[in-house]
């Protein structure tokens, strides 16, 4: 393949050189730009109806020699309007070109910083700037660019303040669920860490943030996405889920700018699960206001002829126990400089109280960038964040699970009693369990980068920057123990008290040095060739002391704990890569870049620790060849292969003996590690082929991007569960092939233009379709995750050869087979009759019939931006798809179990099941709904929701896809006449509603929340979570 | 195109100092920090012994349900009325602890210390009966050795002669003197130590195993006799387990149940067996074993129905695991096997061989010990002990009388559900758990999801009324 694509790229060659020829009248003359006066280099300059063509020079000079003086020129350059000019007699024509402000980011940021023009590159790009990034006011980066990427999915996992967000770029692609989809994230050269640690007792139910909600989307200028293998290969093994470049706001030459932001909101549930609201407290519709049950009682009315004190009405303790949320942010940032020195500093502090009761987040930052000229040909720079941040965490699972057992017959919101124990009537009030079971996190972290620029000679440079991303995560967790007074109810988690202190030292460092050399050689070609060497060096250290049984039941400190326990972890990871890029244009039409690189990684043994992998791009900028119908103004074509290798985990090689924990203080013990590692693991490869067509039409009002991909990872590195009889947890293996193929489309227009008004659209649509080829030898499936439901009706997320990643495999209905008819062993055929048995209820097939409910990666993914302005005011409304994907909803099967459910309501009549008997013969059978005896004198025991329903997993899994109304925001610029006698520079205001319309068919909160935390590739799982928010926000923007 | 060359090479040399300078240790971290390769064997005994008692004790708080010691509070709870449950972090626990015990095993033999070997060879034997008589069929002989991710499962019967064949070499490994690495008294969490008392055990063990297949031809009473007269002599010699991170999990339980998370609610049939009422004498263990109700009562809760005290839980209207009870107490140990079941095993085993008078005494003597085990006064056990409802003189002994008294004496231990399938839950007045998911007694578990989904080799669980092998 990669020959065949080598001699197809010589033949395009050779053909364009041999096709400049003919050579008449010699015309020159110079382009300059519009809008700065300043010469433009690189410019297509075109004879018209023909192939002869050049481009301009440095200086912005050309010289061409046209047939006739017939001949039209077309000067054409991205990021100005394409202009014509007949030649006639003149032989020096000077042209200037007027800047197309549709053209937006004709440079991008591309890998290392290396900026490129968007037409140079063989892959596609996809950029979020600042104005679209704070659009919707959102505090994490992540949540700011949904909707606005094509090729990336990304998931808020719920909504508490600081919650993190998960990003799958182009589909998940590794078998291990335990790696990470998550892209490299890069800020100003500084590879960042976004992890989302769970470290600590019960962190992985708390919310925890993904690091990057450390950065306030305030500070960037541009975000650009690097999806394909082509477009992330300098980067190495660590881009190979894609890389996500940030660039912060720099200074600007000039005066001192200062400029302050300030939003202001609120924020309520956006989506209730619905409950039934007839019956209430008790068991086989026996009222009782102690029972355990909190649904399965008699109706409330009968209950209130046995109890006055029963309210009239049940409480909607769902909506009670959730509060309006708040969150105010403010930012403020200087900027300026001179011709040497320039710089942007901005502090900013956010507060957020979620609407889960006591649980809030908190973000501190200050951050310098400087930009230094020391000569025409030594730059430095410097840049620094620090930010703090943190909140109250509280475990949302546990939450919604203590509220679907809270009996509605109580109002829940009533949860402390005067001495300041638990109030209830027995079960665990979840808003108690929210009050006094916490965990507060504090992070304090530095993020710095300098960097040196060394640019002897015109043709060549040398750069080298080095970062630094280290931070103190700490961890308080506590609750207090029983206070000792009468008739004293202890919430469940809290035991006898506990204090737990947690650390994570993390440090990470990187270097990297380009030199890069520059020429033309010959009349057509330019070159460009960078050599360059990066290095990665992470340090991971966690320790924690876990304090039990408080002597003073609320003071919270480890010397007043009974039993001490420790936990301690380190990681330390190294990688190092030679890489190289060469890229050639011809006639700046043509462009094609080579890049190599070699990694070197720790992670790996010895023997196949070093590795290298290439990749080739070509762009095509077809528009600058041929003379097309004048409204086409630009066409380009794009072709990129690439493989790229990936490593291990850490320590994945070595097994060994672990602490073994279950020992008091003065024992030692250990245990075997619950990983099987393997010495012998090779790297992993992935290829990806990528093509790619843009086009621009109607000066540039009408343009479409459309990418097709396809990537196919070997040899994955994947440490599988294993069954607890090999006497391991864990087992790293080196196998299994998945490929993930894909389009992503993006669509600009500007359907209305005039002096006042403009309408401007953006939709962006991704489809990844994936697949398992194959899985180790010998295993016919790899569980990865399950979750809980009742009586069988636990689901488990498996891969199976065959079949994509993300399918949710559960219990079922047995569906009608005839004599002779097969049952696909894996797909339900819901167009048979269901089995009903002799009792009469639905038959669920043997549990060790497991077949694919659902799948929760979406058949697509959609943003819709669309944004209208009339003079100062402004109105942009975002729509946010993601359809075609399933998720268990562990709340469902709970509501089914306790009777909370609305469908329960039924539960006192007498139906006939429709479906069929064993023999195939029509159910005639009538049955009781209800528990106990039922009219017919049957006793129904638990009841149909209890015996039957709750416990076939088919009924829990949901169709999750959702089209929201991410946000609406209208803002208004204040004339600046208003302005003219004051320091105000500029103004605005604006209204976001984010969240505001949700149209899904799931049954339980928003769909898009998740109940792993970020970063995890198990998203299958949406019932007791964090629920997502509606939130209106107000934000003043000042510029002095 | 010469000055490219001569950068390039400037570069490569460049590149290559870097290189050289990060020679290539920088990346040799393949060594985890967070593991040692080759723990000593006594910081693996610390870790197998302790895993032992609390297994026991895990599997003890499923099978204390089926033998109805345990109700749960809460009507229709799944493992009190027989529902297919999924055990999987008891699987784990038991098989993660025979993978630390064949490590012991395979560290103690490379460092030629025989006396870990024996050790071994009994907690893993001790595994064994617990995984089988839960489930039957279970990986064993592809099982921890890394040599397949999905181990297969080994016929039950097969487990058995397994068993004995462990707990043989273990007498043998123990009886050597040349172990280079003595058993660490300090890490030694059942025995502290004690070389004769683990060949006790062993002989326990045995005698409890030979004496299960009772109802099969396999049953040999007078190899049960001999196991049992090479095994203990006095409770001194129990395999018991005390050392917790925090205090015993029994225990733990009744302190949660008394801060209202409700759990180790006492069944009404132990309850009412104890105070005589199926049995016709009370038993002074009853006070020993829990505390009284508010009124002063003994009230059990009936499996399957729930709490059925008044509607309050924050009155103490029934009997729950005791914090009070030397079996249960904080730092009470946890009783792996104890001399009086042996003397119960050897009252059953001279019974069936005809020898009553052996079976007689042995039947009072294991009644004596459990009362000192369970601190009873004397005066009290005496009087027990003397009554005609338990001294009916050795003609008038009976298997009952000694499957009754054992029932006691096996308070919250796991073996009790395999004397209750053996005797045939024939107990006086016991009856299904209300809304029972079976119509008849419960014989297994179902294998569990974790192990199901991760290993092929796992069967299909008969209905849970389909007696073990050697319960047929």
């Amino acid at each position: 393949m990669r020959n065949n694509f080598t001699l197809i790229i010589l033949l395009l060659l050779l053909y364009f050189s041999t096709s400049a020829i003919a050579q008449e009248i010699p015309v020159s003359g110079k382009v300059t730009g519009a809008d700065q006066g300043s010469p433009l280099p690189g410019v297509s300059v075109l004879v018209k109806g023909t192939t002869t063509g050049t481009t301009t020079d440095a200086n912005g000079n050309f010289s061409i020699q046209v047939p006739s003086s017939n001949a039209t020129l077309v000067f054409r350059y991205l990021g100005y309007e394409t202009k014509e000019v007949q030649v006639g007699n003149q032989s020096v024509i000077n042209v200037t070109l007027s800047t197309d402000t549709r053209q937006l980011s004709e440079v991008v940021v591309t890998a290392m910083g290396i900026t490129r023009e968007k037409k140079a590159l063989g892959y596609a790009a996809s950029t979020v700037e600042t104005e679209e990034l704070v659009q919707n006011r959102q505090a994490n980066v992540l949540n700011a660019m949904q909707g606005k990427v094509a090729g990336a999915t990304i998931t808020s996992t719920g909504g508490a303040p600081g919650q993190g967000a998960s990003i799958i770029i182009r589909g998940i692609n590794s078998i291990d669920p335990n790696r990470s989809s998550d892209p490299l994230y890069v800020i100003d050269g500084v590879l960042i860490d976004n992890t989302t640690s769970t470290f600590g007792e019960g962190a992985e139910l708390r919310g925890m943030s993904n690091r990057l909600a450390d950065i306030n989307p305030d500070n960037i200028e541009s975000i650009n996405i690097l999806k394909g293998g082509a477009a992330t290969a300098l980067y190495g093994l660590r881009g190979a889920n894609g890389v996500v470049v940030i660039t912060t706001k720099r200074g600007q030459e000039g005066a001192l700018r200062v400029n302050f932001t300030s939003t202001a909101g609120i924020e309520e549930v956006n989506k209730f699960p619905d409950m039934q609201d007839t019956y209430t407290q008790g068991y086989l519709g026996v009222y009782d206001p102690e029972s355990f049950w909190p649904s399965w009682g008699p109706t409330v009315e009968e209950a209130r002829q046995i109890d006055p004190t029963h309210p009239a009405e049940l409480y909607n303790h769902f909506e009670d126990a959730y509060e309006t949320g708040h969150q105010y942010r403010n930012s403020l940032s200087f900027s300026g400089g001179n011709n040497a020195i320039t710089f942007y500093s901005s502090i900013s502090h956010l507060r957020h109280e979620g609407v889960l009761p006591f649980t809030d987040y908190e973000n501190i930052q200050a951050r310098l960038n400087t930009d230094v000229k020391l000569s025409d040909k030594v730059t430095t720079g410097a840049n620094f964040t620090f930010v703090n941040s943190g909140g109250n965490r509280y475990n949302a699972d546990r939450f919604n699970e203590s509220l679907s057992y809270w009996s509605p017959r109580w109002d829940v919101t009533d949860y402390i009693k005067p001495d300041g124990t638990m109030n209830t009537y027995r079960n665990n009030n979840p808003i108690y369990g929210a009050f006094t079971n916490k965990l507060e996190d504090d992070v304090n972290r530095f993020i710095g980068g300098l960097n040196f620029g060394y640019q002897p000679k015109e043709w060549l440079g040398f750069s080298y920057r080095i970062g630094l991303d280290t931070y103190t995560d700490d961890r308080t967790r506590t609750a207090p123990g029983p206070r000792g007074v009468a008739d004293e109810i202890v919430y469940e988690d809290n035991g006898l008290g506990f204090v737990n202190e947690y650390t994570t030292k993390f440090r990470a460092i990187n270097s990297t040095f380009i030199t890069t050399l520059q020429s033309s050689f010959g009349e057509n070609f330019n070159g460009t060739i960078r050599l360059g060497h990066e290095l990665y060096d992470r340090k991971v250290k966690s320790f924690g002391v876990e304090g039990t049984e408080l002597a003073v039941f609320d003071y919270f400190n480890l010397t007043n704990a009974r039993f001490l326990t420790s936990v301690q972890q380190e990681e330390e990871y190294r990688l190092m890569g030679f890489f190289g890029e060469a890229s050639v244009d011809y006639k700046n039409l043509l462009f094609l870049t080579l890049t190599g690189r070699n990694d070197i990684t720790s992670s790996l043994e010895r023997s196949n620790r070093s590795f290298f992998y290439p990749s080739v791009s070509l762009s095509y900028v077809f528009s600058e060849q041929f003379d097309l119908p004048s409204f086409i103004n630009m066409g380009k074509l794009r072709l990129s292969y690439a493989e790229i290798g990936k490593d291990a985990l850490p320590y994945s090689t070595s097994s060994g003996f672990a602490n073994y924990t279950g020992l008091p203080t003065g024992y030692t013990g250990f245990t075997r590690a619950a990983l099987l590692g393997n010495e012998d693991l090779r790297p992993e490869f992935t290829n990806t082929y990528e093509a790619g067509l843009e086009m621009s039409f109607l000066n540039n009002r009408l343009g479409f991007d459309f990418t097709y991909y396809y990537s196919l990872s070997k040899d994955q590195i994947l440490n599988i569960q294993v069954a607890s009889s090999t006497g391991f947890v864990r087992a790293a293996v080196n196998s299994g092939e998945m490929r993930n193929k894909g389009v992503e489309i993006a669509l600009n227009a500007v359907p209305v233009q005039t002096n006042d008004f403009s309408w401007d659209t953006k939709l962006v649509f991704s489809a990844n379709r994936n697949k398992i080829l194959s899985i180790r030898e010998g295993l016919e499936e790899i569980p990865y995750a399950s979750q809980f439901g009742y009586v069988g009706s636990t689901v488990t997320l498996k891969l199976i050869p065959g079949q994509p990643y993300g399918n949710i495999y559960g219990s079922h209905y047995q569906r009608y087979y005839g004599p002779g008819e097969e049952e696909d062993p894996l797909f339900i055929d819901e167009n048979r009759p269901i089995v009903i048995g002799a009792n009469g209820f639905p038959v669920r097939a043997p549990l060790s019939s497991q077949k694919i409910l659902g799948n929760s990666q979406p058949d697509w993914v959609g943003g819709l931006t669309n944004t209208f302005r009339y003079k100062n005011l402004s109105l942009t409304s975002l729509f946010d798809a993601r359809q075609g994907f399933e998720k268990y909803n562990q709340l469902g099967n709970f509501f089914a179990a306790f009777g909370i459910a609305e469908y329960t309501e039924n539960r006192n009549e007498t139906i006939v099941f429709d479906g069929v008997l064993k023999d195939g013969t029509p159910n005639t059978k009538p049955v009781f709904l209800g528990q106990g005896i039922g009219p017919d004198g049957v006793n129904y025991g638990n009841g149909y929701y209890r015996n039957v329903y709750r416990g076939v997993s088919e009924n829990f899994v949901e169709d999750a896809s959702w089209v929201r109304l991410r946000s609406l925001t209208l803002s208004y610029t204040l004339p600046s006449s208003w302005f003219e006698d004051i320091f105000v520079r500029n103004a605005s205001v604006s209204l976001t509603g984010n969240n505001l319309w949700l149209s899904t068919d799931y049954s339980g909160f928003d769909p898009e929340t998740s109940s792993a935390p970020s970063g995890s590739n198990v998203d299958a799982f949406a019932g007791f979570t964090y629920p997502a928010v509606r939130s209106y926000l107000f934000t003043l923007n000042v510029g002095f | 195109m010469k000055r490219y060359l001569r950068y390039t090479l400037a570069f490569l040399l460049m590149g290559a100092l870097i290189s050289l300078q990060s020679c290539e240790d920088y990346f040799d971290l393949d060594e985890n920090p967070n593991l040692v390769n080759n723990p000593p064997l006594p910081t693996l005994l610390s870790t197998t012994t302790q895993k032992t008692g609390l297994n026991s004790q895990r599997v003890g708080s499923i099978t204390s349900f089926f033998v109805q010691y345990l109700a749960s509070p809460v009507a229709g709870s799944s493992t009190d009325t027989y529902e297919v449950t999924d055990y999987t972090s008891t699987w784990d626990a038991l098989y993660l602890a025979m993978a630390d015990i064949y490590d012991m095993k395979q560290k103690a033999q490379e460092q030629e210390a025989p006396n870990y070997v024996g050790v071994a060879n009994i907690l893993m034997a001790y595994h064994l009966m617990l995984v089988t008589d839960l489930w039957g069929d279970a990986p064993y002989s592809e099982a921890f050795d890394q040599s397949t991710l999905t181990p297969k499962f080994d016929k039950q019967e097969e487990l058995y002669n397994v068993i004995l064949t462990l707990l043989d070499e273990a007498v043998t490994e123990l009886s050597k003197n040349d172990s280079r690495v003595a058993l660490s008294p300090v890490n030694d969490l059942i025995h502290n130590g004690n070389k004769n008392n683990w060949i006790k055990t062993a002989y326990a063990l045995k005698a409890r195993q030979l004496n299960k297949v009772s109802g099969t031809t396999a049953y040999n009473a007078q190899a049960v006799l001999a196991a049992v007269e090479k095994s203990y002599t006095s409770n001194a010699d129990n395999a018991d387990m005390g050392v917790f991170a925090t205090i015993n999990p029994w225990a733990s339980v009744a302190r949660n149940n008394a801060l209202l998370i409700l759990g180790g609610w006492l069944s009404e049939q132990l309850v009412e067996h104890l105070k005589g009422t199926t049995t016709g004498i009370m038993d002074p263990r009853l006070q020993k074993i829990t505390d009284p109700t508010v009124t002063g009562a003994f009230i059990g809760t009936p499996n399957g129905v729930g709490n059925v005290g008044s509607a309050s839980s924050t009155v103490k209207d029934e009997v729950y695991i005791s914090l009070n009870s030397p079996i249960t107490e904080e730092d009470a140990p946890l009783i792996i096997v104890s001399y009086p079941e042996v003397k119960m095993i050897e009252a059953e085993a001279a019974f069936r061989a005809g020898n009553r008078q052996r079976a007689y005494n042995a039947y009072l003597e294991g009644i004596r010990a459990s009362m000192q085990l369970f601190e009873v006064s004397t005066a009290a056990a005496n009087a027990y002990i003397n009554s005609p409802e338990v001294s009916v003189g050795a003609a008038n002994l009976t298997l009952n009388l000694i499957f009754k008294e054992k029932y006691v004496i096996t308070y919250l231990n796991p073996e009790a559900w395999n004397d209750a399938r053996r005797f045939d839950y024939a107990y006086a007045g016991f009856t299904l758990p209300v809304n029972a998911a079976l119509n008849t007694f419960i014989r297994r578990v179902a294998y569990p999801q974790g192990e199901a989904s991760k290993n092929p080799n796992t069967p299909e669980t008969p209905p849970l009324s389909d007696p073990l092998w050697w319960d047929k």
